[in-house]
């Protein structure tokens, strides 16, 4: 117990990393199950609506702050160090730091519930004058605040390790255009928190003054600006979205090359499309504000449009990688598929919403609800459980079962289509979201009918996911160095790696080193 | 649906640009699915069959990152033009509304005439339009944000503290149609509704010249 308290290894904090985002999901996934309960049919009061408001509120802040964003990180410490062959991160007590401020910055933001007045219920994004003191009066709001401004502080320092871990700690060999896709998009990632997050840091700091020292930031009446709000939540909230995407679009670019047994399709591409990603990122904020007639729409539409290419070329690339391959459809790869097709459809209409004509009707609705969890929930989740499922026995040195896993992945991809496509009709048909609770006409109580039917099912999905990791904890069949036949360094040492992860390196020499090494000792046994 | 019968001149211009849209992404979607299944279809695992071993192939790349480069450049095309038809003011429109949100309901004035409506979250207000002739809708909020939303009309446009929203609405059939805040605005956000209810111009000076008392 105190070792971990006390741990500064990088596979130690990425397993805390895991095991608490993971926990953060599942207190997440309960609330929006209680979401989808009041909205099963219309006129429900399975909750109050100021515990609905916190419902939303807290999951949204759960699933994007405490659970997608920081698994990737969680991702990025358990394997970065292995990936370019180095035995830690450039920093492992400042990393211990950052796992324990975003725990407890989590914690705190959760422990709102328990404030008078509850906590904060003014959505994940809060904007002000609605979440200032003059309205919401609650120490939740101060609590979420407050946890928020840990988490992101926690964020940037990590951000600092990664880069610093990448650039200076590779092992001899490991040439940059060498990493592994995944190390490549964490060094991406790092970049875009490393100037985004300091956005955000400005305005919950901005509002805590505004809040408690009788600041006037975001209030006209005082010569304040209430847009202002809004510029700086999505400076920071628009590249944040791809601190939600582009270490899972690594995680799959990996999983796809393992499982086809061919070499990544399109290697420079791959990289340059992420830093593309990452820099047409920072250019598209506004596109979040179309409708407050306060912002240049025609640039903000056309930049967000572009963005479509170089996400456009990940999928061709993956395509590419799979052309002509030999693949094992592995629970893994399976997740990975289900990744692509999800994540397509909210690409798609991700490009319909950056047309301000069309986001008119859509923005604020159940459209938008649906347009981001096909790329966050459909998209990362998936690439998370692909992850979960692939590097599981790498960082545990036990094997999940496979057929469990498989149906694990049905269950979730159905459900989560029966639970998220017909959010996309709720939007056309005028729900917003947010709303308590919706008007008995049309085909409004059908479909969140469904979607609540859905929301069960996903649900089930992810039980099933609990039971294979105890279950295989059970019976324990050792993972061996390399189960999958993996490309990277990773896979190149123990399950779970020791101490300082190598006793010998391979030689470096593409970026597929444990390839190579199993090649050519393939090769030299033939020989012999 | 209200996709699929917009009632205003606007609404029949964005529509149009939903049309493109939808059909470009259906063409697009049904082509990356169809390459993302086919290697399923063609190329798994089997003893025996080694997999190919190219990584690259740059005309193909190039091409994949060109033909999307057009298809964007070609939808942003489309949305400026419809969108600046759809933001454009008449500079002498039929009538002039001015809409207060505020924490929860509308009130809609009918600045030189004698139409004030005030709504509640229980009794929700109605607006009147003519049909066949543009109303200008001037948009404040008196307290935090809102958001204007006629889903039938395919728009929304939000409410800010400090600042006046313009646009124009031109019906083109009577009815009535819901309308909603749509941005998040405190406990009773979802009680903060409306309805647009549209009549003939004659019905609509009729109403008017009662100050709002004579049902239109």
């Amino acid at each position: 117990m105190i070792a971990w308290l006390t741990a500064t290894d990088h596979k130690k904090v990425g397993v805390l990393y895991l095991v608490s985002t993971f926990g953060f999901f599942c207190i997440g996934g309960l609330l929006a199950l209680g979401i989808r309960t009041q909205l099963a049919r219309p006129g429900m009061t399975f909750v109050g609506p100021h515990a609905y408001d916190q419902l939303f509120t807290l999951h949204g802040t759960a699933m994007v702050f405490l659970f997608v964003a920081p698994f990737g990180i969680a991702l990025g410490n358990f394997l970065i160090p292995l990936q370019i062959g180095a035995p830690d991160m450039a920093f492992p007590r400042l990393n211990a730091t950052s796992l324990w401020l975003f725990v407890l910055g989590g914690l705190t933001v959760l422990s709102g519930a328990a404030a008078a007045g509850g906590a904060a219920s003014n959505g994940w994004t809060s904007y002000a004058p609605l979440s200032e003191i003059s309205i919401a009066t609650g120490a939740g709001q101060d609590l979420w605040i407050v946890g928020l401004l840990m988490t992101s502080v926690s964020a940037i320092l990590t951000a600092l390790n990664f880069i610093v871990t990448i650039f200076l700690y590779r092992a001899p060999g490991m040439t940059m255009w060498r990493l592994p896709i995944f190390t490549w998009e964490m060094l991406a990632t790092s970049l875009l928190i490393l100037m985004a997050f300091p956005a955000l840091t400005a305005c919950l700091s901005m509002l805590l003054v505004d809040r408690r020292l009788g600041g006037h930031f975001f209030d006209p009446a005082q010569g304040g600006s209430a847009i202002l709000y809004q510029h700086l939540f999505w400076f920071f909230g628009h590249p944040e979205v791809y601190v939600l995407i582009l270490p899972f679009f690594g995680v799959i670019t990996e999983i796809v090359a393992v499982f086809s047994r061919k070499p990544v399709f399109g290697y420079v591409g791959m990289v340059l499309s992420a830093f593309a990603i990452a820099g047409l990122s920072m250019g598209v904020w506004a596109h979040h504000m179309f409708t407050t007639g306060a912002v240049d729409n025609p640039f903000f539409s056309a930049v967000s449009l572009l963005i479509a290419v170089p996400t456009g070329l990940k999928f061709f690339n993956w395509v590419g990688t799979m052309w002509k391959g030999a693949i094992e459809l592995t629970t893994p790869m399976l997740f990975a598929i289900g990744f692509m097709l999800n994540f397509l459809v909210g690409g798609i209409t991700g490009v319909m919403i950056a047309s301000p004509p069309i986001d008119y009707a859509a923005h604020a609705s159940y459209f938008i609800v649906a347009h981001f969890h096909y790329t966050i929930a459909g998209g990362s989740l998936f690439a998370i459980f692909a992850a979960l499922f692939f590097w599981f026995p790498k960082i545990f040195g036990f094997r999940l079962n496979e057929r469990l896993g498989k149906i694990c992945f049905w269950t979730l991809l159905v459900g989560f289509n029966v639970t998220f496509l017909p959010m996309h009709f709720m939007g056309i048909e005028g729900m917003p979201r947010r709303v308590y609770t919706y008007p008995d006409i049309g085909t409004l109580p059908l479909l969140n009918a469904i979607a609540t039917a859905g929301s069960a099912i996903m649900a089930a999905g992810v039980a099933m996911f609990l039971v294979n990791v105890v279950a295989s904890a059970r019976r324990r069949i050792p993972a061996g160095d390399d189960p999958w036949g993996g490309f990277t360094l990773e896979w190149a040492t123990a399950s779970p790696p020791p101490e300082f992860n190598f006793t010998k390196l391979p030689p470096i020499r593409s970026e597929r080193p444990a390839f190579d090494a199993r090649l050519e000792s393939a090769a030299s046994g033939a020989e012999r | 649906m209200p996709l699929l019968d917009p009632a205003t001149v606007q609404g029949e211009t964005m529509r149009s640009v939903w049309t493109v849209f939808v059909v470009v992404s259906i063409v697009v979607g049904a082509i990356v699915y169809a390459l993302i299944l086919a290697p399923l279809l063609f190329w798994r695992a089997k003893p025996g069959r080694l997999p190919a071993r190219f990584s690259r192939n740059v005309p193909v790349e190039i091409v994949s990152t060109l033909v999307p480069l057009a298809i964007v450049a070609g939808l942003f095309y489309i949305t400026d033009a419809k969108e600046s038809r759809v933001d454009a003011l008449q500079p002498h429109p039929f009538a002039i509304v001015d809409v207060t949100a505020f924490r929860w309901s509308w009130s809609f004035d009918y600045p030189g005439t004698h139409v004030q409506i005030a709504g509640s979250p229980r009794e929700p207000p109605e607006l009147v339009l003519a049909r066949g002739e543009t109303t200008q809708i001037d948009l404040r909020t008196a307290d935090v944000n809102h958001s204007f939303w006629v889903p039938d009309f395919l728009y929304k446009r939000d409410a800010i503290p400090g600042m006046v929203n313009r646009f124009d609405f031109t019906p083109t059939r009577t009815g009535v149609f819901r309308g909603a805040c749509a941005a998040f605005c405190g406990l009773d956000h979802t009680l903060m509704t409306f309805t647009v209810r549209v009549v003939t111009p004659p019905a609509y000076r009729r109403w008017i010249a009662s100050g709002g008392v004579v049902r239109p």
